[in-house]
């Protein structure tokens, strides 16, 4: 997105000012509104699509296999397709890597069928449109996709060691997934001031970006900075990096309620 | 397959369909007003296809530059879970989908009139969410949807559908499981003429039934034509009436 | 409500969310008969009774009629080639798109980007199907209007206007292709500054004799036809112009501003604001990319606030105009906080207190 000088000094003053002016007049840490589709892809086991108010969207499938654990024992894996991208651009591995980290990190009990196999799901994430940093608005897609998400259920032997056996499953019922997977937040650095859910003519005088992880309750690794822009960018006061981790530890129970609701 | 009976002596299909019947066909337009000029969504039978047109508009490089005419781009993105199975790689640069890229590309330079936009470039963005056979079609029928509703003028309507033939029997509108056992064809058709700009056939055909696979084909593709007409009327009424209650 | 976040959850297919009353239909039944399709056609020829054409309908068969924009002509018949309204003027018949880029036309008031700087001229972003062109000679520059333009200027025109700027400016005359040649040469005309950009579809803006307004609280708005927005702090320059169209509305004997080769209307003598204003503004400043220093934060809020009830009334499809921003603006006082313009409902409700407040007043326009 590129702004005229006035247009980005008129923002930059605004948001790095003691009052923290949005251009869009949210509260320093309020969100864009999203409306979220659940479930509209049958042949998928879980599936999600999530609009932001600004036009960008996300669409997120979960589906399943059955493996056998001991050799596979990665059970959730996250694929991430950036519409204009390449799959092997910097953006598409950086969000991906970094989702996989992060949910590497989810309990993985409810995926075990046997003492030998376990469901593995696959997340395929789709981003059609996104006009800022869009990893936000992709844990959404994730965290609705993965909690609607529903199972076969099982009726062979939970114990498959003594027996050799595979997992045998009910034709018509399933059981809900029940997982929760982490969020993560963007938030910009402009001045002294931090700001969540940064739009993108925020997002081009910022200073720095920061993407903070929320699992389970808590802040989690991996955080990192990102940059948002190719003109605007310097260091940062480590301090901004306490003060963005509490805006996180404040609001974030109130998103997941929001999104829980 | 073979145990399939693709086709019962009571004339029915798998699903229930008689040889004649279309699947159920749902469509929106400016599904995207926010990211593109022109989007629809489309399902066709579980075909589910969102189409997104962005221009005419300036040209991202100037290679794409003609003085005459616009430049029409094409790029479809099926989906890894499009499929029942998810497929582990992606299909940006299989052979199979830039065979179809080049012959959407080609069926609506042909239906587009490109020479009212010289020196602009009209990209098309094809992303399928899943697929149930006969997806070219599906993809025709998006694409048709989201260039009128880019505002891009067009001779006429493309409508797409995909037809089978069971032994002596042509089946219209063919899932995946009946392109399995059956060959198939799949016709685009201009508006409710005979033209075809589109006819894509994977398989053998005997081409002394060509003419009842044709007729059966071009009657469904007029049916999907009106199907679509009337979505595209219903919707501009719809837009007249909400402006004329504010203006 | 939550204060972080709205979330809306729908269940099951896609919705059209574009639109305001979500007008997604529901086609057909599971089965369709091929042999009900003669039934139909009947039904959509019943239908041609309203004004709505798609593409390929034969439109007429009389030749008396000249074709324009949205038709084509094929074996002596007019067809349509774009879904929209018949319209018959004179004898041009032509086919007005229901949606598409922003056409320009002669005389329009726009706002637009500067995309590219190349030989003596400027790439202009418009929001139309192809860039606009600025010439270097359509633009005032430093040193007053009398001054000629040397190869010095050619050499630092990124110096006037570089790439991202953003500029009001009038379609002087459009191109054989249908792109626009722009000129800024008149004081109204130029770089923006102090203040905020906001877009909208360009069918929302309503056209009129004047497109830039000064807003209650100090904030005066740019609307250009092509829907692109300026709000910014008001100006000396605003204020002084309109007090001259007070008074000239007023029919004051005071003498109506010529309108000198620039096209500067020069002011209102009454004001403190003189001709030599013309002069001064002509320096280097015109294109300066220093904001005014003394913007408040108050001023900042209004024009927040002001973008927001732009973005509701374009969410809600009502047409933009000087009175419906001000109408909207006063019931969004409702709203202490401005962010909280941006929810959906809040947007609804402010578009349906325009309209209401439009219908008890009688003056829907």
């Amino acid at each position: 997105m590129s702004l005229s000088i006035a247009e980005e000094s008129f923002l930059y003053d605004s948001l790095s000012g003691p009052q923290r002016l949005r251009p869009d007049g949210r509260l320093p840490h309020q969100f864009r509104p999203v409306e979220v589709f659940t479930d509209f892809l049958p042949s998928s086991d879980g599936s999600s699509r999530v609009i932001a108010s600004d036009g960008s969207e996300c669409i997120v499938s979960v589906k399943c296999k059955v493996v056998d654990h001991t050799v596979e024992p990665d059970l959730i894996q996250v694929d991430v397709d950036i519409a204009g991208e390449r799959d092997d651009s910097l953006l598409v591995e950086s969000i991906a890597s970094l989702l996989n980290k992060l949910i590497g990190t989810v309990d993985h009990a409810r995926l075990q069928l046997t003492k030998k196999y376990s469901f593995k799901i696959f997340i395929d994430v789709l981003v059609l449109s996104s006009f800022s940093y869009p990893i936000s608005l992709i844990s959404f897609g994730v965290y609705f996709a993965v909690s609607a998400t529903q199972l076969p259920k099982l009726v062979s032997n939970f114990d498959d060691l003594e027996v050799e056996e595979l997992p045998m499953f009910d034709d018509y019922d399933l059981v809900p997934l029940e997982m929760r997977t982490p969020l993560v937040f963007t938030l910009a650095l402009v001045g002294k001031n931090v700001f969540l859910d940064p739009a993108a003519n925020e997002s081009a005088v910022a200073n720095n970006g920061l993407v903070v992880s929320w699992s389970a309750g808590t802040v989690v690794a991996p955080l990192r900075t990102i940059a948002l822009n190719n003109t605007h960018v310097t260091g940062f006061d480590p301090e901004l990096l306490q003060v963005g981790i509490k805006l996180v530890e404040q609001h974030a129970p109130g998103i997941v309620h929001a999104l829980e609701g | 397959m073979s145990r399939l009976e693709v086709y019962s002596p009571e004339g029915l299909r798998l699903d229930g369909r008689r040889w004649n019947e279309l699947r159920r066909f749902q469509a929106s337009i400016s599904t995207h007003a926010h990211s593109a000029d022109g989007s629809s969504y489309l399902e066709q039978g579980n075909n589910k296809v969102v189409t997104l047109v962005r221009g005419p508009g300036e040209p991202a490089s100037r290679g794409q530059l003609d003085g005459q005419r616009a430049t029409l781009r094409v790029s479809v993105n099926v989906t890894k879970f499009s499929k029942f199975e998810r497929s582990r790689t992606s299909h940006r640069n299989e052979r199979r989908v830039l065979e179809i890229q080049t012959s959407l590309r080609r069926t609506f330079e042909k239906a587009c009139l490109l020479h009212l936009y010289p020196r602009t470039a009209i990209d098309v963005e094809l992303h399928v969410l899943e697929q149930d056979g006969g997806v070219l079609g599906a993809m025709i029928n998006g694409i048709t949807l989201a260039l009128v509703d880019a505002g891009v003028a067009m001779w006429d309507y493309v409508a797409g559908v995909s037809v089978g033939l069971h032994d002596q029997t042509p089946l219209l509108d063919c899932n995946s499981l009946e392109e399995t056992a059956v060959s198939t064809v799949t016709l685009g058709v201009v508006g409710k003429t005979e033209k075809l700009s589109l006819m894509v056939v994977e398989d053998k055909i005997p081409l002394d039934r060509m003419e009842n696979v044709l007729a059966i084909g071009i009657a469904g593709a007029h049916r999907i034509r009106d199907l679509m007409d009337q979505e595209l009327r219903k919707h501009a009424k719809n837009r007249i009436d909400n402006l004329a209650g504010k203006q | 409500m939550s204060e972080v976040i709205t979330v809306v959850k729908r269940k099951g297919v896609f919705e059209n969310d574009a639109a305001f009353n979500g007008d997604r239909i529901d086609l057909s039944s599971e089965d369709e008969m091929m042999s009900d399709a003669d039934e139909e056609n009947s039904i959509s020829r019943r239908d041609t009774d309203s004004p709505i054409v798609t593409p390929g309908e034969l439109i007429t068969d009389d030749p008396v009629w000249m074709r324009g924009h949205g038709t084509y002509f094929l074996d002596n018949v007019t067809y349509s080639s774009v879904v929209g309204t018949v319209s018959k003027v004179n004898k041009l018949l032509s086919v007005v798109p229901l949606k598409g880029r922003y056409a320009p036309e002669t005389g329009d008031h726009v706002v637009g980007r500067i995309s590219e700087v190349g030989n003596k001229r400027w790439k202009v972003d418009i929001g139309a199907k192809q860039h606009a062109v600025l010439m270097l000679g359509s633009v005032n520059l430093p040193g007053g209007i009398l001054r000629r333009k040397s190869e010095n200027d050619e050499l630092q025109m990124r110096s006037f206007l570089k790439e991202g700027d953003l500029l009001n400016a009038e379609v002087q005359s459009l191109f054989q292709d249908g792109s626009a040649s722009l000129h800024t040469r008149s004081l109204k005309y130029g770089k923006l500054r102090d203040g905020q950009f906001c877009g909208v579809a360009s069918s929302l803006i309503v056209k009129s004799k004047n497109h830039t307004h000064n807003l209650p609280g100090n904030v005066t708005v740019v609307l250009g036809v092509n829907g692109y927005i300026w709000l910014r702090k008001t100006s000396q320059m605003d204020l002084a112009r309109d007090l001259n169209s007070v008074g000239a509305a007023g029919g004051a004997s005071t003498p109506k501003g010529t309108n000198g080769p620039t096209g500067a209307v020069s002011l209102n003598p009454t004001t403190n604001v003189s001709i030599t204003r013309l002069e001064e503004e002509s320096s280097w400043q015109i294109y300066s990319d220093k904001n005014d220093p003394n913007i408040s934060d108050s001023i900042k809020l209004t024009i927040t606030r002001y973008a927001n009830v732009i973005k509701a009334l374009a969410f809600c499809e009502i047409g933009i105009t000087q009175e419906r921003i001000i109408s909207a603006y006063e019931s969004s006082m409702v709203y202490r906080n401005v962010g909280s313009l941006i929810e959906r409902e809040v947007m609804e409700s402010l578009g349906a207190d325009v309209i209401n407040g439009e219908k008890m007043r009688g003056t829907g326009v």
